[in-house]
């Protein structure tokens, strides 16, 4: 059931998770799939799109960066503050399909990048639990930054750091660490073995991925998503427009030319979908519906 | 069957128009519209000049329907001007260009500067209720007013059609439609939606930044329906009926009433962005069964 109203639910507890980004706690039964969204209501500042996670029933969990002055005035809150939600809305992610009862349950990529881990976490957790092999290519800026990392070796995920910094795994991009995987080139790209979850000692290379999944920067999803169609790699990516209502009706997060509104028909799209969104990589929508092209599509 | 209808001279496939405030930021949110089934699409109101409109929440449905305080977030007009007319060239159907402004003088400004594009209608958004604070009261309130801004847009506006949006917030909505007919205007669309407030218990707060908001969907339906009725009795312009429509039957409802098409907005959240087509497919069932072969035949039937 989606909550039309805004839900007030107190602040159960506050993870700090780096200096910039919080994991905040509600105890709350959330009905969502993976890859969904909830309308966050910071009362007498915003209302925002987060993504859910959950560890366990009867609880999620939004992970929010104080980027803007309504996330800083979240970051500011306590546990038993109160904060509205709306939803779960918005298209989820799927996972391949295998035939049943086969010896092998298959292999899927999941590449995120800053938050949207977020957006991935509960997926990572659905296909672990169905047997299937989950290799997460997970890029930050800082050893700092990289979100999850106990709760994804508990799952038993095979993790693949990358940092922009060099202070944990590959010193560069998870787009490349996940092009090389694709390509069966192993780089050396684990400082510390002890990152890997429970089958970490698999072979890494000529991994057969039967899907991928990112969520992240539009510049990372771009890279990605080239990688995928070159390899034949069916994919979803979670596409992120500038959401008011949330429920379809705005327009705000509609993409060009085909009008499909992304906090209805997305935010999860496929790969096959995703060719028919001309204005990806190349432009979004601000507050106003003003056309606003991304830095690398201006020439220098 | 067929539901084609003529609105003051302007052709439409069918009597459902997409009203304005929902989708219409750009052409691609109204040609999905038009994909979707809908006789004719407004954009989204533009005004002089570039406004983010207000915080979220800014929409949300609250049991009887929907409220939102958007606050008339558009690009401005000088961009606008462009987006319209890819509007008109992208679309199939009819476009019709909602403006606004915070002085009747600049409601003409920016109204002259769409009709530049040629839509075949210009509708004047004289009532939203979530800009007070910015623009102070809607002119629809107000006859005078909405005279002085109708016969200064009927001035310029040549071939292109001027509507007419009004309040059900107005203490007498028939005398502002009156006064709008008398300045010229070609048709009016009854209503914009219904000031309110909603206020959440726990948080001791309006939800809304705005704090007041427009109130939209089932729950304002019966309000704007007798605006209608009684708008039919008192001018000689076609209406649109607007507010809550969900179902053929409430789109029959509202032609009964004296509706010469009909407004379709919240609906959307209700029923999806087919609704169009679900509408129109539901008005010819009802058309069939009833023994009607036209919309015209319908229209005002119950204004006894």
């Amino acid at each position: 059931m989606k909550n039309e109203k805004p839900l007030i639910l107190p602040i159960k507890n506050i993870i700090t998770e780096n200096d910039r980004v919080k994991t905040f706690v509600f105890e709350y039964e959330m009905d969502f799939q993976p890859g969904q969204f909830v309308m966050t209501w910071i009362p007498g500042y915003d209302e925002k799109p987060f993504g859910i996670v959950s560890r366990k029933k009867g609880e999620f969990m939004i992970t929010v960066a104080a980027v803007g002055e309504s996330t800083k005035a979240l970051h500011a809150m306590s546990a038993g503050d109160l904060v509205g939600f709306r939803g779960p809305f918005g298209s989820a992610f799927s996972l391949p399909a295998r035939p049943a009862g086969g010896p092998d349950s298959g292999s899927i990529a999941l590449i995120a990048g800053g938050y949207g881990m977020a957006s991935l976490f509960n997926l990572a957790k659905e296909a672990r639990e169905k047997g299937i092999d989950v290799h997460v290519f997970l890029g930050a800026r800082t050893k700092e930054e990289l979100l999850y990392l106990d709760w994804m070796k508990e799952l038993g995920a095979v993790l693949h750091l990358s940092t922009d910094d060099g202070s944990e795994g590959y010193k560069g991009f998870n787009t490349d660490l996940f092009k090389n995987s694709v390509n069966g080139v192993i780089l050396s790209e684990t400082k510390n073995p002890s990152n890997h979850g429970s089958f970490a000692d698999a072979q890494d290379d000529n991994i057969k991925f039967d899907k991928a999944y990112t969520v992240g920067p539009e510049i990372m999803e771009m890279k990605v998503a080239a990688i995928c169609y070159k390899n034949n790699i069916p994919f979803e990516l979670s596409l992120e427009r500038y959401m008011k209502c949330g429920i379809g009706i705005c327009g705000s997060c509609s993409v060009d030319p085909k009008g499909w509104r992304m906090c209805v028909e997305g935010p999860v799209i496929d790969g096959e979908k995703l060719k028919e969104i001309t204005e990806f990589g190349k432009y979004h929508r601000t507050a106003s519906g003003k056309v606003d092209p991304y830095p690398w599509t201006k020439t220098s | 069957m067929n539901l084609s209808i003529n609105l003051a001279g302007i052709p439409l496939k069918n009597p459902t128009i997409l009203a304005s405030g929902i989708m219409g930021v750009s052409s691609a949110s109204l040609k999905y519209c038009e994909e979707s089934g809908a006789g004719a699409v407004s954009c989204k109101s533009i005004g002089h000049a570039e406004r983010m409109g207000h915080h979220n929440p800014t929409v949300y449905s609250w049991g009887q329907g929907l409220t939102n305080a958007v606050g008339l977030s558009n690009q401005g007009v000088d961009e606008g001007v462009g987006l319209l007319k890819e509007m008109i060239e992208t679309l199939t159907i009819p476009v019709i260009a909602s403006c606004f402004a915070d002085t009747v003088d600049n409601i003409a400004k920016v109204a002259e500067k769409l009709i530049a594009s040629n839509p075949v209608a210009i509708e004047l958004n004289l009532s939203c209720p979530n800009t007070e604070n910015d623009f102070g009261l809607m002119f629809a309130l107000d006859t005078d007013a909405t005279t002085r801004a109708v016969s200064q847009v009927k001035k310029i506006a040549g071939k292109t059609k001027v509507f007419v949006k009004l309040t059900p917030d107005a203490s007498n909505i028939v005398d502002v439609g009156k006064a709008a007919e008398a300045a010229g205007a070609d048709a009016l669309t009854a209503t914009n939606t219904l000031s309110g407030m909603i206020i959440d218990i726990h948080t001791k707060r309006p939800i809304l930044t705005n704090k007041f908001g427009g109130l939209s969907g089932p729950a304002i339906k019966p309000v704007s329906v007798r605006a209608v009725y009684n708008l039919y009795k008192a001018v000689k312009i076609p209406i649109i009926g607007t507010g809550g429509i969900n179902t053929g039957e409430d789109a029959i409802e509202f032609i009964m009433a004296g509706a010469t098409a009909v407004g379709i907005g919240s609906g959307i959240y209700y029923r999806g962005i087919d609704i169009f087509k679900k509408v129109t497919d539901e008005m010819s069932v009802f058309m069939e069964k009833n023994n009607y072969s036209s919309i015209e035949e319908m229209k005002g039937i119950a204004n006894i």
